[in-house]
């Protein structure tokens, strides 16, 4: 029972961030049907912007909530202001280009990106200042969760029922939901897509810098290529759910962490990821709506 | 140009590149080797992707199966490394045909990520060493040359002509896939496949048969590969492989056959003129695949359309 | 008379709506023959149940008195039937040759490796199919515009197109989609001519159209639909005089006429 207990607890942080970065490729994709590649690397550049601050911060004193604040801050600002470039440099030119031309643009984003950080930060493993967060925890039904995952689960939920009231409920959110859904009847009932198109790069980018940080917090350490391996895991999570589906990306993410957290009870961890993808591979064939089926409305 | 001119003009520039070993440098012969190898699998992604529009993202898998059947046939069973070479091009063949069964069904994007996901599973298989055959993230080593009539390609220029020979058949088959019925149906499915379904075109058969080829042409490149390098590992077929051969078409032109070479030379071989700013080379690339495609969408060399 | 085509009590829903039910009717070898009806009558679902596109939910789609319900689009295509399209959907990237070119597929006998290696018979099968498809061309006055790109080219000769690229592989029948939308009154006349040297070929005709210019002009019989169901049947004399016709279209007839 207390392992049982113990690796939903994991799962949970892990699912929690994986619903965070899912949520930008979903919302991307929902409104431009584009699988943005770079988003796995923005958020890692996330975490390498928020690891400049933590490190800067603590030459200078004692390193507090404050500073950890200050560094969701600076990379939520940075990467947000990179989504809105990477839309208006490698995409906006694209729309009504072949789809594929978007893809290899996208891919290339994701290339430049990635080996922009190796530029700026090298290509070794970064390590994340050790006492960064109090070493408290708590004990559950025999299982312990310490205070890094409860604060992970908690802000991945908040801000994902904060984005779903933000969807729902506003008038803004219904623009994203309609440009969603049929983007030239959305612009005929006078909503601005390029305004939604530009928000949704500000959104997604800027959950996808707090995953990234808590990737960097929770396992201590950040490395270039690390976008690309929480990236497409967080992508799976948003296809499990029903790629463009809001609530979609957060239950596949979620679920993803379950059930890598559960996998990794009874299979090596060699394995582990092979049955990832295969689980991806049976979800395209057998139901490749997701488990909430996708909000994107196909053209016959 | 005529598409005869063309041709003529192609069929000179190859029969140029065959001196190379005699007018250049030992370092500019193995580039051009490698050149001639990639360049190979990127005209057999070429079938798949540019010509019937499937989005294949794991085509560096077809180039991994050809380069390990060579590998284990050779160093397990002792096989003489002509002998592996059809060997290999039927494992490519059969897995891409096979793969691609419950693959083709999908739409566009989901078979890119299912492609990717095979892509990452082959690797992890690799990596994993079932049964002690695939030498795990080492790889194999030790692989022989290949031998004709006895006689030993051992010297790299002998590899160079190898290579280039093969590159030039593929060059005649991708003509001739211009050409044919077959070649003419993977057009008209990428362009619209409710059309040719109506037009009697099998779209299944169709692409499963463009699957099986182009993975077929990709095995043959895989056994030149472990040739070339005389060893295997995991991290030459890792999923950036496929991302740059699937970047490489569209780059250079979608089922252009001299927009797919100069996109394959411009990732292959002018990174070694650069060979001093090595680490940029992947920043590079994002730059450059982000600008073609935003002021060429259509590629460098786009196939000639009609006037 | 033989019947080439028969459907029998075919039915298609699409969500909780009906848009075929329970549709019987027969087109005779040799026949013209019009399906018509107010918009949202159901008529392009017709020809995408006979063609393949969709399978019927209920009923039996027979040709030649052999079933073929739910048979895939390629194998409807390969026992001789070809369509257009309501939009017409020619290759875009492609010339007019290259277009029509395209109709001649299933008569190629060339298997795709002889293709692969450019044998000699597989060569001299390409010159054959050329010629054939110049042939069709130039009968239906394209021959001038034949390495132009198809999509460029006015909307009249793009519908040309697309009929040239049904006759060029030899059909026993052809499913015309509202061949008269977006054609002039010069083009539509022109049209009728088409359609009377298509059916004196031997080829049998099923065609959808507004234009009641066309259908009343060139049909031999005329099946009308409203809802998915077949509200009346004979020919063009009998279908004016039939009240049922005439409510359907007269209570709606102002909206007829601008819709696609």
């Amino acid at each position: 029972m207390g392992t049982f207990i113990q690796q939903l607890i994991n799962g949970l942080t892990v699912g929690g961030v994986y619903a965070l970065i899912a949520l930008g490729y979903t919302m991307v994709y929902g409104v431009l049907r584009l699988i943005n590649f770079a988003h796995g690397d923005l958020c890692i550049l996330g975490a390498f912007i928020g690891l400049t601050v933590l490190t800067g911060g603590l030459g200078g004193g004692h390193p507090g909530a404050a500073l950890l604040a200050l560094a969701f801050i600076a990379a939520i600002i940075a990467i947000a202001i990179a989504g809105v470039l990477l839309e208006i440099i490698a995409y906006r030119p694209l729309r009504r280009a072949d789809r594929l031309a978007a893809v290899v643009s996208a891919l290339g984003a994701s290339m430049l990106i990635e080996n922009g950080i190796m530029l700026i930060w090298g290509p070794d493993v970064h390590v994340f200042p050790p006492d960064l967060l109090p070493k408290t925890s708590w004990r559950v039904a025999g299982a312990a969760i310490s205070f890094t995952q409860l604060m992970i689960i908690l802000i991945s939920c908040a801000l994902m029922a904060a984005l779903y009231g933000f969807v729902n409920h506003t008038r803004f959110g219904t623009a994203i939901r309609a440009a969603a859904i049929d983007q030239d009847a959305a612009r005929l009932m006078g909503i601005n897509v390029n305004r939604v198109i530009g928000s949704v790069f500000v959104i997604g980018p800027a959950l996808g810098a707090v995953g990234g940080l808590f990737i960097g917090v929770y396992y201590r350490e950040a490395y270039f290529t690390m976008g690309w391996t929480y990236g497409l895991s967080a992508f799976i999570a948003a296809i499990l759910g029903g790629i463009g589906n809001i609530p979609g990306a957060m239950l596949g993410g979620v679920l993803l962490g379950l059930f890598n957290a559960f996998a990794a009870g009874y299979v090596s961890s060699s394995w582990q990821d092979a049955i990832t993808f295969l689980l991806l591979i049976a979800i395209l064939i057998l139901r490749p709506t997701g488990l909430l089926g996708e909000r994107v409305a196909e053209k016959v | 140009m005529s598409a005869t001119r063309m041709g003529l003009a192609g069929g000179l520039a190859w029969l140029l590149c065959l001196a190379i070993p005699a007018l250049a440098g030992s370092a500019w012969v193995a580039i051009f080797a490698t050149f001639a190898i990639y360049a190979i699998t990127a005209l057999s992604e070429d079938i798949i992707l540019g010509r019937a529009g499937i989005y294949d993202m794991g085509h560096a898998v077809y180039l991994g199966i050809g380069a390990y059947a060579t590998a284990i046939l050779n160093t397990a069973f002792g096989w003489p490394i002509l002998a592996t070479i059809p060997a290999a091009i039927l494992a490519a063949a059969l897995a891409g045909g096979l793969l691609s069964a419950p693959l083709i069904r999908l739409r566009g994007d989901y078979l890119l990520v299912a492609t990717i996901g095979f892509n990452a599973i082959f690797i992890l298989v690799m990596q994993n060493d079932p049964g002690g055959i695939t030498g795990g993230s080492d790889g194999i080593a030790g692989i022989d040359v290949p031998a004709l009539f006895g006689w030993q390609l051992a010297s790299q220029n002998a590899l160079f002509w190898l290579d280039w020979g093969v590159l030039g058949l593929a060059l005649l088959l991708m003509r001739n896939l211009d050409r044919c019925e077959f070649g003419r149906a993977l057009r008209y499915i990428k362009q619209d496949q409710l059309a040719a379904a109506t037009l009697g075109v099998d779209t299944r058969r169709v692409k499963t048969l463009a699957f099986a080829l182009g993975a077929g042409l990709a095995g043959l490149a895989g056994s030149l590969f472990a040739v070339q390098l005389s060893s295997v590992s995991p991290s030459s077929f890792v999923f950036t492989e496929s991302v740059t051969l699937f970047a490489i078409v569209i780059v250079g032109g979608p089922g252009s056959i001299p927009g797919v070479l100069l996109g394959a030379a411009l990732m292959f071989v002018v990174p070694e003129i650069f060979r001093d700013f090595a680490q940029y080379r992947y920043f590079v690339f994002g730059i450059a695949m982000i600008a073609v495609m935003v002021l060429r969408p259509q590629g460098l060399w786009p196939r000639r359309r009609a006037a | 008379m033989t019947r080439l085509l028969e459907l029998r009590g075919v039915s298609k829903s699409f969500g909780g709506l009906r848009a075929v039910d329970d549709l019987s009717f027969a087109v005779e070898e040799g026949h013209i023959v019009g399906l018509i009806g107010p918009n949202g009558a159901g008529k392009s679902t017709v020809f995408n149940l006979i063609t393949g596109v969709y399978r019927p939910d209920a009923g039996q789609v027979l040709w030649r008195g052999r079933e073929i319900t739910g048979a895939a689009p390629h194998a409807v295509a390969a026992l001789g039937i070809r369509r257009t399209f309501q939009t017409i959907r020619l290759f875009g990237e492609m010339t007019v040759f290259e277009n029509v070119r395209a109709g001649i597929h299933l008569r190629a006998r060339q298997r795709w490796w002889q293709g692969v290696l450019g044998l000699p018979a597989q060569r001299r099968e390409e010159e054959r199919l050329a010629a054939e498809t110049r042939a069709v061309l130039a009968r239906l006055g394209l021959a001038d515009v034949a390495d132009k790109p198809a999509t460029g080219l006015p909307y009249g000769l793009q519908r040309r197109v697309e009929l040239a690229r049904t006759l060029v592989a030899g059909p026993a029948l052809i499913i015309l989609d509202e061949p008269a939308a977006g054609l002039n009154e010069a083009e539509s006349a022109a049209l009728n001519e088409t359609i009377f040297g298509i059916r004196d070929q031997g080829i049998t005709v099923l065609l959808v159209e507004h234009d009641m210019n066309v259908v009343m002009n060139v049909t031999d019989h005329i099946v009308v639909i409203n809802f998915g169901r077949k509200i009346a049947e004979g020919n063009a004399g009998a279908i004016r005089a039939d009240p049922a016709v005439v409510e359907a279209y007269l209570g709606r007839a102002g909206d007829e006429e601008a819709a696609p």
